[in-house]
């Protein structure tokens, strides 16, 4: 495919190219001077040609081709100091710029924002860029700063439930957001049943969410991507950065191999609840705790080379005494190339391991045996970078994926089950994707990513018809069975209508191959993924969506609107009383049907000054329409809230201090309670009408945080941050659930289960 | 395995639990036809009521004066006589391992069909108790239960227990099927949330043989039990083997045996 695809591609570069004037390119690495970090999305652009220039990509490498001059070279990143540079243009021209933090007292309060109108500009439309430093100012429950908790706060994007880290985008469910760590796909990104993320800040460099209208180079998932890159390590001098908290510490250390050339960090982190549970009678032969490693190593090989690579280990592990046990946690690994093969031509190349597994460990009566399921992929990809001019570039490139899915199953001593076996499977994917400047307003991008699944052999796959057996189909070891092609087109633009506004507009086609079932209405460590077959077919998402971006006061206000429409095709769910766990098929246990989203959202960000901050507001629905379910009419999904709201605002009182506070209020979720009441054996039965018809009650509270930075001592510096989660005791609902009433048995009644009042969470952070 | 990881959740955070007000929905009253053959001496009986609104008192009124048939693949046609407003009695058909019945109900002009078939009946051979230090703690020692029985070799067998602790019934709804150790000794205990059994206390044990469509009704209701709307599953009103016209509940004819033992 690529052989074809290439050629076709290299036609369409030269045409672009094939320009009289005699031109250069300029082209480099842009660095943080202190530690050597590559800094993403720096603005880089001559004083000489206003509305000509470009940004840093993910490693930090910019081109820029310009005629024959001489220039002033401005290198612009907030919260570092304006770097500007003469050149004279004569031949292509190397040149690494290294930028200074901006070190006056406001510099970490500032809301990302790489160029101060580059919301405008920018053709992206719903995307999000979260700042590391920024996320450690917003209070977060139990004081464990969280990416996946501040990307909940933005419009459009909505927690999974009280204080937990799965998230829904425009409508979409939990297994529709790609989430990459390092570009290797993380499948399952919480820890402790979804209350704290897999992402453990401290190793963290960028994190930006794009929802739905991702550029051809992603893909495999219907909602959103989420994009977070592990910082490479000091190449400068040695770090260590720490934090002790009341649920969990972590440890940083980074620093050069060989300095200038070679850089390495090892994060780690730890709870330690388990030894509290310890010293408790009732817990003390139980375990219950998790723990991340992050660690990332680069080598730059010359110039023109650079090597990285990266890893990530996590696991959960719950223990009741001798009987009971399960751990899960995901593995992650990626090497990466960098090549500058030209000055206008950069290449990536990953190799990237992901694996996700769970296992259930069960003692009864002196026999073991165990549930357990696990994927595990192996990816490479390909990715060529194109900067023809400076009104131009391209990438494209290839991604493929194998998948090996074992599906639940029971394993043990005397355990005889029907064999399930692992299924293997080929994800994919040639893309391309241009942006065009087609004028100092307007902006243009658009991609074509092909996508193609291939079942491959080793299993017997059954085909049901409404769950009825009507044929199978055995795939022999090395056979190809059935390939899904989907064309998946992408466009978007900006244009601006003059100096503080402008329009964006996007579409975008999705697909998605594999699928997470779920029966539960919150996730859990054992819900499984399952790859498309004879009977699931890949979901199809088709969104549009249109924004007006408007900034104020010299940019330092900015707002934006954006609506959005989305249609989703073969959504999968389990049909009522499906056996999850132990159906020798769990397809037979599947049905299917479509979606749709559609909202509004409304943000408005304060970016600079002793105040900063965000309001951001959703108003949205979204619906499933499954046959089987709810008499086959359209019903709300349980991510369905009408309204979301958030505020969030951080004040630099004095050098020392910053505080910050946090309102979130949203329609509760739809659900489904009984309209009725039967009796079966002698037990209250409840009878249910529609699916979803209810809500849960709305939920809100405020957070208040403070943090004191400590005066640093030579080298040490430290800070404390203090942090009341649900300030004023707000009992949200985070179950209710129906009973008999204890004391009369002639009634029953409804009983709110709340979770969080009150939490105060203290957190000790340091680095030297 | 949800409901103990649930459990665990709100264990292991600070919570608080109270009762609501919650204005839901008034419904028609549905038909609820609940049906039962054992292999047990007889009469069996078959009710017949009616839905009520959640905040009405858990009195369910009578469906009376219906006409109810069951029939066996013998040829025994027994008219059940109405005992008891909605409660209906068979006078002479007898429960037999391998037999299937059928249910018919006319009743305010509509008709309502339901069969099942009783399955062979798998000795319970003995219980054993199992010392479990379960996920909540427990004080000391508690056990489970694990019923010891031969799965028997032929796929598709599926079973219902009911667990009494000291007189008092557990209404956790457990049931097994072999789509796991099929043909083997059973060695799972009975996880049940409701019940803790310590040393002294007296456990009997009821084993019912049912039918794939009981089981598929029970472990739904298992399911829905477990957290209810926020933590499990999505609940949905069990699948049933009546038709005709729509009727809740289930007509099941299954094998019962029980065994009690005090624990040591």
């Amino acid at each position: 495919m690529m052989n074809k695809l290439f050629p076709l591609l290299a036609v369409g570069l030269i045409l672009n190219t094939a320009q009289a004037q005699t031109k250069f390119t300029l082209n480099g690495t842009v660095k943080d001077k202190k530690t050597g970090e590559t800094l993403i999305g720096v603005a880089v652009y001559v004083k000489e040609i206003s509305g000509t220039g470009t940004s840093s990509n993910e490693y930090g490498f910019y081109s820029l081709t310009l005629p024959q001059g001489k220039y002033h070279v401005i290198s612009n990143y907030v919260g570092y100091k304006a770097d500007t540079v003469v050149v004279n243009l004569t031949a292509n021209t190397k040149l690494d710029r290294s930028l200074s933090e901006n070190t006056s007292q406001l510099k970490e309060v500032v809301v990302s924002n790489k160029r101060k109108d580059d919301n405008l500009r920018k053709t992206e439309i719903g995307v999000e860029k979260l700042d590391i430093k920024e996320i450690e100012k917003i209070p977060i429950i139990f004081g464990e700063k969280d990416i996946l908790k501040t990307i909940q706060l933005l419009p459009g994007v909505k927690s999974a439930g009280e204080g937990n880290s799965g998230f829904f985008v425009r409508g979409g469910s939990a297994d529709q957001n790609l989430i990459l760590l390092d570009e290797a796909p993380v499948y399952n990104a919480s820890h402790l049943l979804g209350f704290f993320s897999t992402f453990n800040s401290d190793a963290l460099k960028d994190v930006s969410i794009i929802k739905g209208n991702s550029p051809a180079q992603y893909g495999g998932r219907l909602s959103s991507v989420l994009d977070v890159k592990m910082k490479e390590g000091n190449n400068q001098g040695y770090n260590v950065t720490g934090g002790l908290g009341l649920i969990s510490s972590r440890l940083s250390v980074e620093g050069p191999i060989q300095k200038d050339k070679s850089s390495f960090i090892v994060s780690g982190r730890r709870t330690y609840a388990d030894v509290f549970l310890k010293a408790t009678d009732d817990f003390k032969d139980n375990s219950l705790y998790f723990y991340d490693l992050n660690a990332k190593a680069n080598y730059r090989i010359n110039e023109k080379n650079r090597i990285y690579a990266s890893g990530y280990f996590g696991r959960d592990v719950l223990g009741f005494g001798d009987n009971f046990g399960i751990d899960w946690g995901n593995t992650t690994a990626t090497v990466r190339w960098n090549s500058i093969i030209s000055p206008k031509l950069f290449s990536n190349t990953s190799f990237i391991y992901s694996n996700y597994d769970y296992n259930i460990k069960i003692n009864s009566g002196g026999t073991d045996f165990n549930i357990n399921s696990q994927i595990k992929d192996w990816n490479l990809k390909q990715e060529f970078q194109f900067f023809p001019n400076a009104k131009n570039s391209w990438r494209f490139g290839f991604n493929s994926i194998h998948h090996n899915i074992t599906p639940s199953r029971f394993e043990g001593d005397n355990i005889t089950a029907e064999e399930k076996e692992s299924r293997y499977s080929l994800e994919n994917a040639v893309f391309a994707n241009n942006t065009m400047k087609l004028s100092n307003r307007f902006t243009l991008d658009y991609g074509l990513r092909f996508s193609f699944y291939t079942i491959l052999g080793g299993d017997k796959y059954n085909i049901y018809d409404k769950g009825k057996l009507t044929d199978s189909v055995v795939l022999a070891s090395g056979d190809f069975g059935k390939t899904y092609y989907n064309l998946e087109p992408r466009m978007q633009f900006s244009y601006l209508l003059n100096d503080v506004s402008s329009i964006k507009g996007g579409y975008a086609r999705n697909t998605q191959h594999l699928h997470l079932l779920s029966n539960s209405t919150s996730s859990t460590p054992t819900d499984q993924w399952i790859g498309n077959s004879y009977n699931i077919k890949p979901e199809i998402s088709d969104q549009m969506s249109i924004g007006y971006f408007r900034n104020f006061s010299d940019n330092r206000f900015q707002f934006s609107v954006e609506g959005y429409y989305k249609h989703m095709q073969n959504q999968v769910d389990y049909k009522d009383g499906a056996d999850i766990n132990s159906a020798p098929d769990i397809e037979r246990e599947l049905l299917y049907g479509i979606g749709r989203a559609y909202g509004v959202e409304l943000l408005l960000k304060k970016t600079e000054g002793k105040f900063t901050g965000w309001v951001g507001y959703t108003l949205s629905r979204t619906e499933r329409k499954i046959d089987g379910i709810n008499n086959n009419e359209w019903y709300a999904a349980r991510q369905d809230r009408t309204h979301d709201l958030s505020v969030v605002g951080m004040y630099q009182l004095t050098k020392r201090w910053s505080l910050s506070g946090l309102f979130v209020y949203n329609t509760g979720n739809a659900v489904t309670f009984p309209s009725g009441k039967y009796n079966v054996g002698g037990n209250t039965t409840y009878y249910y009408t529609e699916r979803n018809g209810y809500r849960m009650p709305a939920y809100h509270r405020f957070d208040i945080g403070a943090t004191y930075t400590k005066p640093h001592k030579k080298r040490f510096e430290s800070s404390w941050n203090f942090s009341v989660y649900n300030v004023y005791g707000r009992e949200n609902a985070y179950t209710i659930t129906f009973e008999d009433h204890p004391d009369d048995p002639t009634r029953t009644r409804a009983i709110q289960t709340s979770l969080f009042r009150w939490v105060p969470s203290i957190t000790y952070n340091f680095k030297f | 395995m949800r409901n103990i990881l649930l459990a665990l959740a709100v264990l292991t955070f600070a919570s608080c639990e109270k009762e609501i007000e919650i204005d839901l929905n008034s419904t028609d009253p549905k038909v609820v036809i609940e049906g039962n053959i054992t292999n047990n001496p007889g009469p069996h009986y078959v009710r017949i009521s009616k839905t009520v609104n959640f905040s009405e008192t858990n009195n369910y009124p009578p469906v009376t004066g219906a006409l109810v048939i069951i029939t066996d693949n013998t040829g025994v046609t027994d008219t059940l006589t109405e005992a008891t407003p909605g409660m209906y009695r068979t006078n002479k058909i007898i429960g037999t391992p391998g037999n299937t019945y059928t249910l018919t109900v006319s009743s305010e002009g509509k008709d309502y069909r339901a069969v099942s078939t009783m399955p062979q009946l798998v000795s319970l051979d003995s219980v054993r108790f199992n010392i479990f230090s379960g996920p909540l703690g427990g004080n000391g020692d508690a056990y489970t239960v694990i019923p010891v029985f031969t799965d028997p070799s032929v796929f598709g067998n599926s079973y219902r227990f009911i667990q009494t602790v000291n007189g008092e019934e557990d209404k956790s709804y457990i049931v097994f099927n072999d789509n796991v150790n099929n043909g083997s000794v059973n060695q799972r205990p009975i996880f049940s949330p409701d019940a803790e059994i310590n040393t002294g206390d007296t456990v009997s044990i009821e084993m019912r043989c049912i039918d794939n469509i009981a089981y598929t009704y029970f472990y739904t209701l298992s399911q829905i039990a477990g957290g209810g709307p926020g933590g499990g599953t999505t609940p949905s009103n069990p699948p049933n083997n009546i038709t005709g016209n729509y009727a809740l509940g289930l007509f099941t004819a299954y094998t019962s045996q029980k065994r009690t033992e005090v624990v040591k």
